[in-house]
């Protein structure tokens, strides 16, 4: 698109006059500003103070104390792991529902579609409250549980609550590539298959589940590096007892005030977190970002 | 297909279909309750938690101010955003791809690194708490998707519309207000709403931006719910819940959900 747009702009202009250059620029200068001040500056400060000691001077401590510290390191090694839980729960409820969708109607698709995205479109403290009370001990689940004379299980600030809370709000994230995956699918391929003789389980195994490998990855990438990047939903969800890394990043921040040590634990994010995502977004537009949503 | 597949498949849609709607219903289920604390199912049906809601004066001052900082969020990046678009789709200048490489990257930046690259960066440039910088912090947030919105509102736009105005006598003004504005309005008003509630529900970021002086709504029940478990926040999450349906219906109809959430994002 952005050649296409490159095109128009050469046609009409026939080479970039300078006015015309300045008329871009000019209109494109609120937009530069916002993002070199309030994008590139803060993240620029960010890398450079976590390099810093808690008075200026250069130093790798930091680094050296997230790495170095076991308690740390099973932060990121548990973050590691909620994010990859919540990943494998996106799959085993996404595939399905994918597969589901794939056979309703335009009109269908379209509301079952709204209704994925309906998390992502509502606060996301009240979503997370919302969990607590379905999960809280005057909720619907124990009711279920003690209708049958049962104590309910302990549902709520644990890796189960986290798990539980993302997985609902990353749902989205993973079915929506998984339609654009399966949707590309050649339409004859599996009527061929049984055809000649294959029976309904191996056209799945050996036709759709391959084919819908790329959508997979997609979405498995961006539910993996978003839940590990997420705050609000683990915090409410899970408390101070479900360590993860941007509950760290904030309570470094704003309680122990040790803005490096902060720093340095989000830059450690950026790295896991960033290359996943751009990989993503390469994913997507090498596959034709608006098939996805098609 | 056989008729048990079928049925097994509708029953797992209903059952993730419900998964995904339980945490609004019981919000929304348990704001009527006429117990002092939160029950589903509600015991009774009362208004009372609304009424509740109104009697609280720091509420009404945190919804000011997030009802302010994203109404101008919301305008400031329609008008941003339109700029923007039609630089990057018609003009050449200078730093042109690397502001499309911001725009594009931005979103893969977790909004918790940014809360607190912001919350640093502001305090050296000295700048104090207040609703101008949680204006600024939310802008970093809405532009990019208002940037995308007006660019694939352009690439739907015919060039030759406006050179036969332009060629018919139109002058350059007319010819932006009459053929260009109206091929990109909807990618404006949806653009403008997402921003308003992208602005409106954030935590993330204005957690480390305020201060107990000035808190936002999200900040304000993120707090109260660490203290207080009584039905009062059911009935603002409902209150919000109506307020997120409204700026929905209208993205929908004007540039449809499923489009903001393409190659992008998180904030959440």
């Amino acid at each position: 698109m952005a050649a296409v747009g490159r095109l128009a702009g050469g046609q009409v202009s026939g080479g970039a006059s300078r006015p015309r250059r300045r008329t871009g620029l000019l209109l494109a200068l609120p937009a530069i500003a916002i993002f070199a001040l309030l994008f590139l500056a803060p993240l620029f400060t960010l890398v450079a103070n976590s390099f810093r000691t808690q008075t200026g001077a250069f130093t790798l401590d930091n680094y050296a104390r997230f790495l170095g510290d076991p308690f740390y390191r099973d932060v990121l090694w548990n973050t590691l792991k909620v994010a990859g839980m919540t990943t494998i729960g996106c799959l085993l409820v996404g595939y399905p529902f994918a597969l589901y969708m794939r056979g309703r109607s335009a009109r269908v698709r379209n509301w079952l579609a709204l209704l994925l995205l309906s998390p992502l479109l509502i606060s996301m403290v009240i979503r997370a409250y919302g969990w607590l009370v379905v999960l809280g001990p005057n909720g619907p689940v124990a009711a279920v549980f003690e209708a049958f004379g049962l104590t309910a299980p302990q549902l709520l600030y644990n890796d189960t609550a986290v798990l539980i809370g993302m997985v609902h709000v990353m749902l989205a994230y993973m079915v929506l590539p998984l339609m654009g995956s399966l949707d590309r699918i050649d339409p004859t391929l599996v009527p061929a298959a049984k055809g000649l003789g294959a029976p309904g389980w191996t056209c799945f195994w050996r036709i759709t589940l391959p084919l819908s490998a790329p959508g997979m990855l997609a979405g498995a990438m961006i539910v993996f590096s978003l839940t590990a990047s997420s705050f609000v939903t683990p915090a409410i969800l899970g408390g101070p007892k479900v360590k993860l890394m941007p509950y760290f990043v904030y309570t470094q921040a704003t309680t122990t005030l040790d803005w490096p040590y902060a720093a340095a634990i989000g830059f450690v994010l950026v790295v896991v977190t960033t290359g996943l995502l751009l990989g993503y977004a390469r994913l997507l537009r090498r596959g034709n970002g608006d098939v996805v949503f098609g | 297909m056989s008729r048990l597949t079928r049925l097994l498949g509708g029953a797992f849609a209903v059952l993730v279909g419900l998964f995904l709607i339980a945490p609004v219903a019981v919000t929304v289920a348990s704001s009527l309750t006429t117990t002092s604390y939160v029950t589903f199912p509600p015991q009774g049906i009362t208004l009372r938690w609304y009424a509740e809601v109104f009697q609280k004066p720091e509420f009404l001052s945190s919804f000011a101010l997030s009802a302010l900082v994203a109404l101008a969020a919301a305008a400031i990046s329609a008008v941003v955003g339109l700029a923007g678009g039609l630089a990057i789709h018609r003009y050449r200048f200078p730093g042109r791809g690397a502001l499309e490489a911001v725009l594009s990257s931005a979103f893969a930046v977790p909004t918790i690194v940014l809360g607190i690259g912001l919350l640093q960066w502001f305090a050296q440039m000295g700048l104090a708490s207040s609703p101008f910088t949680l204006l600024l912090a939310h802008l970093v947030l809405t532009v990019p998707y208002a940037v995308r919105l007006v660019l694939a509102g352009l690439a739907g736009l015919d060039r030759a519309a406006e050179k036969a105005a332009a060629g018919l006598g139109a002058a350059p003004f007319m010819v932006f207000w009459h053929v260009t504005l109206p091929a990109v309005r909807g990618a404006l008003i949806g653009g403008a709403f997402f921003a308003f509630i992208t602005s409106f529900d954030d935590l993330t970021v204005a957690l480390f931006v305020v201060t107990t002086d000035l808190q936002t709504l999200p900040v304000r029940i993120f707090n109260y719910m660490q203290y207080d478990y009584d039905p009062t926040v059911t009935a603002i999450g409902t209150l919000m819940v109506l307020f997120a349906v409204v700026a929905v219906v209208v993205i929908e109809r004007f540039v449809g959900v499923a489009k903001l959430f393409g190659a992008d994002q998180d904030h959440k």
